[in-house]
């Protein structure tokens, strides 16, 4: 169990941020594997809980457009999921269907008196009030007329009226709850390693033009033709990220969330694990002799220097709580960033 | 009509269980893990992060059919601890590392707050005025 130490990762993975804005952060991950950095790519892209409308009840429609047109629109505007940790799954919710721990109400109705075409935006959603926190569920608005989406448009005497639950969810499950609407991401861009081979006419460095901002960050420089004998054992370490956030959840939100996520992965396995330990202690035979040889591992958790990761289920699954859990006085939040 | 259910690739089915673990009867200390629920995401972050370890021979995962949301991953190790032992330590290395990793984020984050958002790049910055898009 020693092997740790004598591994790279000693120093633990490294972040630069080059540049932030409100829904972007661009920033370079580096002294982690290929791996490592992909999987918290695809993390971020797929599996951050956010919010979204779920469930569109319509009291009324008289628009042109289709009841079930107009609820994918709603489902796609994205909505404020700032500490979304307040909010339940609504399948691990003890409620029957929905309620305020699980589920946001959002209701929009207009109706369209004058002769000129009027517009529905985002802005028009109410927010009902009992919601788990004082963000979650407000529809993201970013634009200087503060409008938000359209949603649809009404002619004179037409009119909308529905109720729209926003639930949360993951972008595994529908697109909708995305938390980014991309990811850059790049590694090794002057090609030093080689994983690429350039298909060219005449010269594949005037025809494949490179970042300019991330070949040039890599201190090393040169271009991969500088006379330098190739080193085939080299393996990439360090990444460029360029994530743009949708709105829902700001971008450093994200990768933190991301991180969690997959943080939560990794401990259900290790539960997992050990649980079946367990079992197999039992079926040894010495009753409660309980704490194996195994034990030893328990002793590891704590050990670990002030590392306070929740080493709790994740949310998706309900092995050990079952539906009943009443998991929002889960300490999640303690890995002490606050957003 | 008989699509799977969106939730069948993150949602474990009832008693379900996450990992199973079957040890290989030819070979010692070898063993191949079967996780549910879970996909190229944490197999290939486990694989690549287990080759690390100088106990661990061989390890390698795949996923059986890309319409199930499983995955395996075998494991053999030189026999001075088992393949589940390697695999328990590598998962406490990796959440310890995205501790790490998040604590730098945080205190980055932080700091580029602190220097304002109009303030971009920073020490490398003169080298690389890229447009910022």
């Amino acid at each position: 169990m020693d092997y740790g130490a004598m591994d790279v990762d000693e120093v633990g993975p490294r972040v630069v941020i080059r540049e932030s804005f409100p829904d972007r952060a661009d920033f370079v991950l580096e002294n982690v594997d290929l791996a490592f950095a992909n999987s918290l790519r695809r993390t971020m892209l797929a599996e951050v809980p956010t919010m979204a409308i779920d469930l569109v009840e319509v009291d009324e429609n008289t628009s042109v457009l289709a009841d079930e047109f107009i609820a994918h629109r709603l489902g796609l505007i994205p909505l404020n999921s700032k500490q979304i940790e307040d909010v339940l799954y609504t399948r691990d919710c003890d409620c029957d269907q929905y309620c305020e721990n699980c589920s946001v109400t959002l209701t929009m109705h207009a109706k369209c008196t004058g002769d000129e075409i009027m517009r529905v935006y985002a802005r028009d959603l109410v927010v009902a009030e009992p919601r788990p926190n004082e963000w979650v569920g407000n529809p993201v608005i970013t634009d200087e007329a503060g409008l938000g989406a359209v949603i649809c448009k009404l002619r004179k005497g037409q009119q909308v009226r529905m109720k729209c639950i926003a639930k949360k969810g993951i972008a595994k499950e529908h697109a909708k709850w995305a938390p980014t609407s991309a990811i850059g991401f790049e590694y090794d861009p002057n090609n030093k390693l080689r994983h690429l081979d350039y298909w060219y006419e005449i010269n594949p460095i005037a025809e494949w033009p490179v970042d300019e901002k991330n070949a040039s960050w890599e201190s090393e420089g040169g271009i991969q033709q500088n006379g330098e004998p190739f080193d085939y054992n080299a393996v990439p370490s360090r990444f460029f990220f360029d994530l743009e956030s949708i709105g829902n959840l700001e971008p450093d939100a994200v990768v933190q969330q991301g991180i969690k996520v997959m943080q939560q992965k990794l401990a259900a396995v290790l539960q997992e694990l050990a649980g079946d330990e367990n079992r197999n202690g039992d079926a040894g035979g010495d009753g409660f002799g309980g704490q194996e040889p195994d034990g030893m591992q328990g002793g590891e958790y704590g050990v670990d220097q002030g590392y306070t990761t929740p080493y709790v289920n994740p949310g998706a699954t309900s092995q050990w709580g079952g539906g009943a859990t009443p998991y929002g006085a889960t300490p999640y939040g303690q890995s002490g960033w606050n957003q | 009509m008989n699509a799977p259910d969106r939730f069948d690739t993150f949602l474990l089915a009832d008693g379900e269980k996450k990992v199973t673990e079957e040890a290989d009867t030819r070979i010692p200390s070898a063993s191949t893990f079967t996780f549910n629920k879970e996909d190229h995401t944490l197999g290939n972050l486990l694989r690549s992060h287990l080759l690390k370890s100088p106990h661990v021979r061989y390890s390698g995962y795949r996923i059986p059919h890309p319409l199930t949301s499983t995955f395996e991953l075998r494991i053999q190790t030189d026999g001075t601890l088992t393949p589940r032992a390697a695999l328990q330590q590598t998962c406490r290395e990796l959440v310890n590392d995205l501790s790490i990793l998040s604590r730098e984020f945080t205190k980055e984050w932080e700091l580029r707050k602190m220097v304002g958002d109009g303030a971009r790049g920073d020490e490398k910055d003169g080298k690389s005025k890229g447009p910022g898009r």
